[in-house]
């Protein structure tokens, strides 16, 4: 794993792993300590994961299981990553800008997090991401396979990927309802991909999402 | 059947909508977002989904690095200080500098948002 950004701080061998057992764990255990509504000063907190906190702390130092953090010490982090996430969007956008797009994409947040330094996260983010879009492709039909080369010929354009995500924006919510909403998955994958494959016209496809299409359409219908 | 464990997270909570405690609103995401500058226009749905994913990696390096400051401290719980240390060592986290100092020190700085570009 390239350690360039990191400045030899600790070798985490397999980082995405490591952090997806932690969030395991913690569906499985009872969450001790959480920030509930209290610090609500500027709306600019988010109730960060005060669980994956005291998980850190734990596995950090293979301290006792006692260990403890101030709630200031909690309030600063939620700041922290309120800023740090300000701190991303800024520098996406700018790219943005400069390549006359009007909408951020995971790209743009991901080239932003690697010029500023974070380049650790990418690939753990970058699987994370893969891992997502197939499980959108998976709802979309039962066979997953076809969306997922789809996919995957699209995760190569950016300027699709741009463009439909118009619809990707409206579409998200719809791919975090649970599997009960399952005609609604049908509905907006499809949506999402004709206008990923065609930026002008919903009626024209490429061959793989025409397939993609079909099947889903097949399902749905 | 999906091997469960690696992306547990993933499947229960991350893209189900819900909020459990292991991945952060996206909504709440979505609006720091569109607060970071005037110009943001549109945001596309994956961004805050890689965010959630990108601040639980930065809360546990951030946590991480502010508990090696209060191990170093000789103390068990984690505070303020810390993070700000935290902070203050790491050169990615420069960014951080002027909000963690704000919060001990009177305001003689503006909070810069991007003080150096890298």
């Amino acid at each position: 794993m390239d350690r360039r950004g990191f400045h030899g701080y600790r070798k985490l061998p397999s980082t995405s792993s490591e952090i997806n057992m932690r969030l395991a764990a913690e569906i499985h255990h009872h969450p001790t300590t959480t920030t509930t509504t209290t610090n609500n000063n500027s709306s600019n907190n988010i109730h960060a994961t005060t669980d994956d906190m005291n998980e850190c702390t734990d596995h950090a130092q293979d301290s006792p299981p006692h260990a403890k953090i101030s709630d200031d010490a909690k309030e600063t982090i939620q700041e922290c990553v309120s800023e740090y996430i300000s701190f991303i969007t800024s520098e996406a956008n700018e790219r943005c800008q400069r390549e006359q797009r009007k909408t951020i994409t995971a790209e743009d947040v991901l080239y932003a997090m690697s010029k500023l330094g974070f380049d650790d996260y990418i690939e753990p983010l970058t699987i994370y991401l893969h891992r997502y879009r197939e499980l959108e492709g998976d709802r979309g039909s039962i066979r997953g396979e076809p969306l997922v080369k789809a996919r995957n010929i699209n995760n190569n354009n950016v300027d699709q990927y741009g463009t439909m995500a118009a619809v990707g924006a409206y579409a998200a919510p719809a791919f975090h309802l649970s599997h009960h909403h399952h005609g609604f998955f049908g509905g907006a994958p499809i949506g999402y991909m004709n206008m990923r494959d065609a930026n002008s016209s919903p009626s024209s496809s490429s061959h793989a999402a025409a397939l993609a299409n079909v099947e889903a359409f097949a399902q749905h219908k | 059947m999906r091997q469960a464990g690696a992306y547990s997270g993933i499947l229960s909570g991350g893209l189900s909508g819900k909020t459990g405690p292991h991945s952060l609103p996206l909504a709440r995401i979505k609006k720091i977002m569109k607060k970071s500058g005037n110009d943001v226009k549109m945001i596309s749905g994956e961004a805050p989904i890689v965010f959630s994913k990108a601040c639980e990696l930065f809360i546990e390096e951030l946590t991480k690095r502010s508990w090696t400051m209060t191990i170093q401290g000789k103390r068990r719980t984690l505070h303020k200080e810390d993070v700000a240390s935290a902070a203050i060592a790491t050169d990615i986290f420069d960014f951080l500098v002027n909000l963690v100092s704000n919060s001990s020190h009177s305001m003689d700085n503006p909070v810069e948002i991007e003080t150096t570009s890298k």
